[in-house]
């Protein structure tokens, strides 16, 4: 007989704070589920079990062992227990219908940076040059500038020892500048823009990844829709949607019309028309609308119009310095007040928005030391570096309304957008595996790809870098369907099976 | 044999506590939608299910973690779990993690544990959350010991002995670093551990450290996964009655071991027809956790009777009525009463 003199032990990971109506052991090993739906989990599993158990002695995979099947959140036990048994059609009904926003979750607050892997590398002097980093944003941190100059001026003695052509060397270069620039202050030369944003585009998947998986995310909530409105909260060179456009274009039963609203400059209305071309080009019914910034009263949306809300590594822009009131606020609610089916957002999986210099400037370190160790392997050249170096100074030498790079890990953004009452929408393993061959085909190994409660992650060698989600505002609007039988084929144009 | 339409009844009812029950239950029913018929995995269904956590500076408990990469070409990536250091000043919690990688021997000596997550070579990773939990357990459960999580590359796509390989490396890893010596004599004092799979993995990884002069502490051994051609009376006795059949063990064993081998290959039956002789090696001594529900408990005891019949120190700790699994919710007597075992043996062995 089982031993029951042991109570439920608090979890050893002490990092999560769970709800108390869920099993403390489960969650602390990433599960959510209630004491009350133990019984009926077990019961289900035995079922599948058997189910699974009698379909191979006939020799052959039951109808949920096909690699069609969607599954949707893991983490929610029950849930998931509960789609894979009607997809076998077992008898009794679910307890949880999908979908819904899960009732309990589990939040692991974001865990503290570690130091990139290749920081450990055997020479010392590489470690030593952290330090000394360390050392100088301390003393920035604490307004001594004196002492930031002395270290500055030590490091950059040091820094050809460590050699600056990849490694550490590379990223605390641009570090020990954006120092510098911090504290004699000068113009940095001109940079073009587009031509940096393509290097950075091509030479690693973040951006390929976010695209791929919002794209995913809209395209699935269009289902069986035929007016629908896009709105892209930063157009800039429009790169996500001539395969959205496609994707639409090739659905069966035809493409609904799709209207696309870009907030940016001026410019951007020459990206509209070549996105509008492109849509002519592959018959589908398309209109571009340019607005200059977040007014209320500019964006119409018509009737019948489904509306799809997208914002790609820009969101952070609206927020201020932790505790201030900010824009964010105010975008979330009028995002919120047009009703959009989904809303995707991919940003930063970094927390680069803490108030204390010392702090921000270590995060920001290991977070590009992880990025540009990223694009080593990919022998990208300088481009991508130059585009994340913009970044950087932006970090590391601005401060209040100048300071826009303010990224926030995806436990503070869920948080934010459920205050906001923005609901998330998982994305399914038909989107992580449409994501993992993207990785598998066209990238460096080192990059992985993990689901968290809904969202997905992507990682390089083990450290999250950029996470995507999705989201409904809940009240009267239906969340977008479970069932993801459409495919998306991305850039890689490969097939939906392996 | 699962030839039969028999629903079997599940005997896990009254063994083992219900939410034990529902993740080794969940992993059984999930795995099974993983494997194919003709011998691919569906790894992308894999990693998505899977429950991971991130490595974390933060102390977590007294615990921190980072994530290292040792090998380039084959992408080996360790979990190091360390305890706290201290941290002094205005120190960040990841200055004080740097610091401590850069640190000489230490006169107090302090165990060493690479360890080898389970998963029958194809599932989990270092940073499954299961293993993870255990890891951050060893650490304090050991007073302190530095354990390095091994993130070995898995079959199908990694066939024997790539997982051997990777633990080979990450072995002379440690035996290269100096802030994981301790003691009057600087001496790496290491213990390879694992489940399941790791279990396999340690013990093959102590044979080439014996082979080489690398002295190892002890090795620990839960519910190591071995086998043969014949078929146990465990085996046939408890086929599917405890979230293990004998099919996926199977499977698993055809998609690890060599194209064309059969379960009498050394890596599976290290004491079978074509195994190695230890009896002149120093291997070292084990402790060896079996589990009276584990179909392949006959493996173990004959694995056991092996090391004895070459000269070799092992300690079998039988548990009766436990299953596979009992270690990773700390809600029985099997979990409490090994863990005691396992810091016992590493405090006398360190």
């Amino acid at each position: 007989m089982v031993d029951s003199s042991y109570g439920q032990e608090s979890s050893a990971n002490k990092s999560i704070s769970t709800s108390p109506e869920i099993d403390g052991l489960l969650a602390g090993v990433g599960y959510a589920i209630r004491p009350s739906d133990l019984p009926h989990v077990a019961e289900r599993l035995e079922k599948l079990d058997s189910a699974i158990i009698a379909a191979a002695a006939a020799g052959l995979p039951p109808e949920f062992l096909c690699s069609d099947a969607v599954h949707y959140n893991p983490s929610d036990l029950a849930a998931w227990v509960d789609s894979m048994s009607m997809l076998t059609s077992l008898s009794s009904p679910p307890i949880h219908p999908a979908p819904a926003p899960w009732p309990v979750q589990i939040y692991a607050p974001a865990p503290l940076s570690t130091p990139t892997v290749d920081l450990l590398a055997p020479e010392d002097a590489g470690i030593n040059l952290v330090h000394l980093l360390m050392s100088c944003a301390d003393s920035i941190h604490r307004d001594d500038h004196p002492s930031a100059s002395k270290l500055i001026h030590e490091m950059q003695i040091l820094l050809p020892r460590v050699g600056t052509a990849f490694g550490i060397g590379k990223v605390a270069a641009y570090f020990i500048d954006a120092l510098d620039r911090r504290l004699r202050p000068r113009p940095s030369p001109p940079a073009e823009d587009e031509i940096l944003y393509h290097y950075f585009y091509e030479s690693s998947p973040y951006l390929r990844f976010a695209h791929l998986t919002a794209n995913q995310a809209i395209l699935e909530s269009f289902n069986g829709l035929d007016r629908v409105h896009v709105i892209d909260l930063n157009l800039k060179h429009g790169l996500q949607w001539p395969a959205l456009i496609q994707a639409l274009a090739l659905r069966p039963g035809g493409p609904p019309f799709i209207r696309l609203t870009g907030f940016g400059p001026p410019e951007i209305c020459e990206v509209g028309r070549r996105l509008a071309d492109f849509a002519r080009s592959v018959k589908v019914p398309f209109a571009f609308t340019r607005l200059d910034e977040i007014q209320p009263n500019l964006l119409r949306v018509e009737p019948g119009e489904t509306v799809a809300v997208n914002s790609v590594l820009q969101l952070h822009q609206f927020l201020s310095d932790p505790g201030s009131p900010g824009p964010i606020d105010s975008v979330l609610s009028w995002v919120k007040a047009l009703r959009p089916r989904i809303v995707t957002v991919v940003e930063q999986e970094a927390d680069h928005n803490r108030p204390g210099f010392l702090d921000r400037f270590t995060e920001a370190l290991f977070y590009y030391s992880t990025v540009f160790d990223s694009l080593e392997s990919a022998a990208a050249g300088a481009g991508p570096e130059v585009y994340l170096q913009k970044e950087i100074c932006n970090i590391v030498c601005c401060d209040g309304e100048e300071r826009v790079e303010r990224h926030e890990p995806l436990a503070s953004w869920r948080a934010r957008f459920g205050r906001a009452g923005l609901w998330p929408v998982p994305h399914g393993s038909s989107a992580f595996r449409q994501a993992s061959m993207l990785l598998t085909l066209s990238s460096g190994e080192g990059y992985s790809i993990e689901e968290v409660e809904g969202c997905l992650t992507l990682s390089w060698h083990g450290r999250a870098v950029i996470s995507a989600s999705a989201w409904h505002c809940g009240d009267g609007v239906d969340a977008p369907p479970l069932a993801g039988n459409i495919f998306f084929n991305g850039y890689s144009g490969s097939d939906r099976r392996e | 044999m699962a030839g039969s339409n028999e629903v079997y009844a599940n005997e896990s009812r009254t063994v083992v506590p219900l939410n034990t029950r529902v993740l080794i239950h969940n992993f059984k029913v999930s795995y099974s939608m993983l494997r194919r018929q003709d011998g691919s995995f569906d790894r992308h269904l894999s990693e998505y299910l899977e429950r991971k956590v991130p490595a974390n500076a933060k102390p977590v408990d007294g615990v921190v973690s980072l994530d290292l990469l040792l090998d380039r070409p084959t992408n080996l990536l360790v979990r190091i779990y360390l305890p706290a250091p201290a941290v002094s000043g205005n120190e960040l919690p990841q200055q004080a993690l740097l610091s401590a990688l850069q640190r000489p021997p230490s006169p107090d000596p302090f165990p060493v544990i690479i360890f080898f997550h389970g998963g029958s070579f194809a599932h989990s990773s270092i940073n499954t959350t299961i293993y993870d939990i255990l890891c951050r357990r060893f650490v304090t459960l050991c007073g302190g010991a530095v354990v390095i999580s091994v993130n070995y590359r898995r079959s199908p796509e990694f066939r024997c002995p790539c997982a051997y390989d990777d633990g080979w490396t990450a072995l002379k890893w440690a035996s290269s670093q100096p802030w994981l010596r301790s003691g009057e004599d600087a001496k790496l004092r290491v213990f390879l551990a694992g489940d399941s799979s790791g279990g396999n993995i340690a013990h093959h990884v102590a044979v080439r450290a014996a082979e080489s002069g690398i002295h190892i502490s002890g090795n620990i051994l839960l519910n190591p996964l071995f086998g043969g051609n014949g078929r146990t009376e465990s085996e046939l006795e408890l086929d599917g009655k405890y979230f293990v059949a004998l099919d996926d063990r199977d499977w698993y064993w055809k998609a690890f071991l060599p194209e064309g081998a059969d379960r009498d290959h050394p890596a599976c039956n290290p004491f079978g027809p074509n195994g190695v002789k230890l009896d002149e090696l120093p291997f070292p001594k084990s402790l060896l956790v079996v589990a009276s529900l584990d179909l392949t408990k006959d493996w173990q005891l004959a694995y056991a009777e092996g090391l004895r019949k070459a000269g070799h120190e092992v300690n079998v700790i039988f548990r009766d009525q436990a299953t596979v699994g009992f270690y990773f919710l700390p809600n029985t007597n099997h979990y409490y009463e090994v863990m005691e075992e396992i810091r016992s043996f590493v405090n006398s062995n360190c």
